[in-house]
């Protein structure tokens, strides 16, 4: 996992990795910003958690509608005020709301 | 039901009533008042949380017997945090007995 | 022009809606049944609810670290993807460029979500904001 180019993307202000329980691995944060490492291992496990939430819906949703094309799961993200986090699978960005480039991360991150 | 009845069960070390946003309505326990609003905080948005869940898991799983949701578990190594409706209970897991703290913060959620 | 017309008119929008707090107040147009969009709405409240959850909890530890107040989220499905910001969804193909527009779109015309969780889920669509929650 390059955390260095997902920093190249537009508006990344931290890059990280995470287990499959949402324990943070390794990280990558940009100088001057509020994100702390603590603040990261906590939203590693929430990005887990949003992950299989997203999964169970995409499966329910596919499965009570006959609706095709939600799955496989390619993502999820969080907006904030300021800033979003955007994860799939084991890694995820946080980049700032006025310069994110959402599908330029997603498929960064589904390149990963 | 008064919140020292549910104090005295074995394991309990505190024990808080909250309102729809958060608020304490009542509480007792070994625990600092800023952490019991904590716990009351985290209570109501856990209560929501779940509810929503389990409405999506009801609408899916197209089963009876899901939604409305009533409480919810989370059992740590040695703490267990358990709650029906309003009511928020903080466990010590070593002499607890799980069953009768759910049951009797139930009966108390529904006065 | 109302958000939901307004995304509706984009080629590749599926669909576009508003939901409520309760799983039966809702409204929406575009390709999804009286049920589904139902379904949609209550599907909707719960990641909505998570997501605010969640960033209450990262406030309390880092105070003014840019979550809070929360504007919404996005699922990305393989060729699908659902998008909500304050109470309007929308359902989406992952048509090139198309989910950065609609976000921008939603950002703009929905404006700042606030805190309070039940004025911005009842705001357009109309409901007591302080009913009691159960």
């Amino acid at each position: 996992m390059n955390l260095e180019r997902l920093m190249d993307l537009p508006g990344a202000m931290a890059a990280f990795t995470y287990t499959d329980k949402g324990e943070l691995q390794s990280h990558l944060i940009r100088e001057g910003n509020e994100v702390t490492p603590q603040v990261l291992g906590l939203l590693t496990r929430s990005c887990v958690a949003n992950l299989a939430i997203a999964a169970m819906e995409a499966s329910g949703w596919e499965a009570v509608t006959g609706q095709g094309g939600f799955q496989p799961l390619q993502g999820f993200s969080v907006v904030g005020m300021e800033w979003s986090v955007v994860v799939n699978g084991n890694c995820g960005v946080i980049a700032k709301n006025r310069d994110v480039d959402y599908e330029a991360t997603f498929i960064a991150l589904q390149a990963a | 039901m008064s919140l020292k009845k549910i104090l005295v069960l074995d394991g309990v070390v505190a024990v808080c009533r909250f309102r729809d946003d958060g608020v304490i309505m009542d509480a007792a326990g070994m625990l600092p008042s800023d952490l019991m609003e904590r716990l009351a905080k985290f209570s109501q948005w856990y209560r929501r949380m779940v509810s929503g869940n389990t409405d999506l898991l009801s609408l899916f799983s197209q089963m009876r017997g899901w939604s409305p949701s009533k409480g919810w578990i989370v059992r740590g190594a040695t703490m267990t945090v358990c709650s029906v409706g309003n009511m928020v209970c903080l466990v010590e897991n070593a002499q607890s007995s799980l069953n009768e703290i759910m049951q009797a913060i139930g009966e108390a959620a529904h006065e | 022009m109302h958000i939901v017309k307004q995304l509706m008119a984009i080629p590749g929008v599926i669909a576009a809606g508003e939901f409520a707090y309760r799983g039966d107040r809702f409204s929406y147009e575009g390709a999804l049944t009286n049920e589904f969009a139902r379904m949609a709405s209550i599907l909707c409240r719960a990641n909505t609810l998570s997501v605010n959850m969640q960033s209450e909890i990262f406030d309390s530890f880092s105070e003014n670290c840019g979550c809070r107040p929360v504007q919404g989220w996005i699922t990305r499905g393989n060729q699908v993807t659902v998008c909500a910001i304050g109470n309007i969804f929308c359902f989406i193909e992952n048509r090139k460029e198309l989910l950065n527009d609609v976000m921008t779109i939603m950002r703009a015309k929905v404006g700042d979500v606030q805190d309070d969780l039940l004025v911005n889920l009842y705001a357009r669509i109309g409901g007591d904001t302080k009913e009691a929650l159960y």
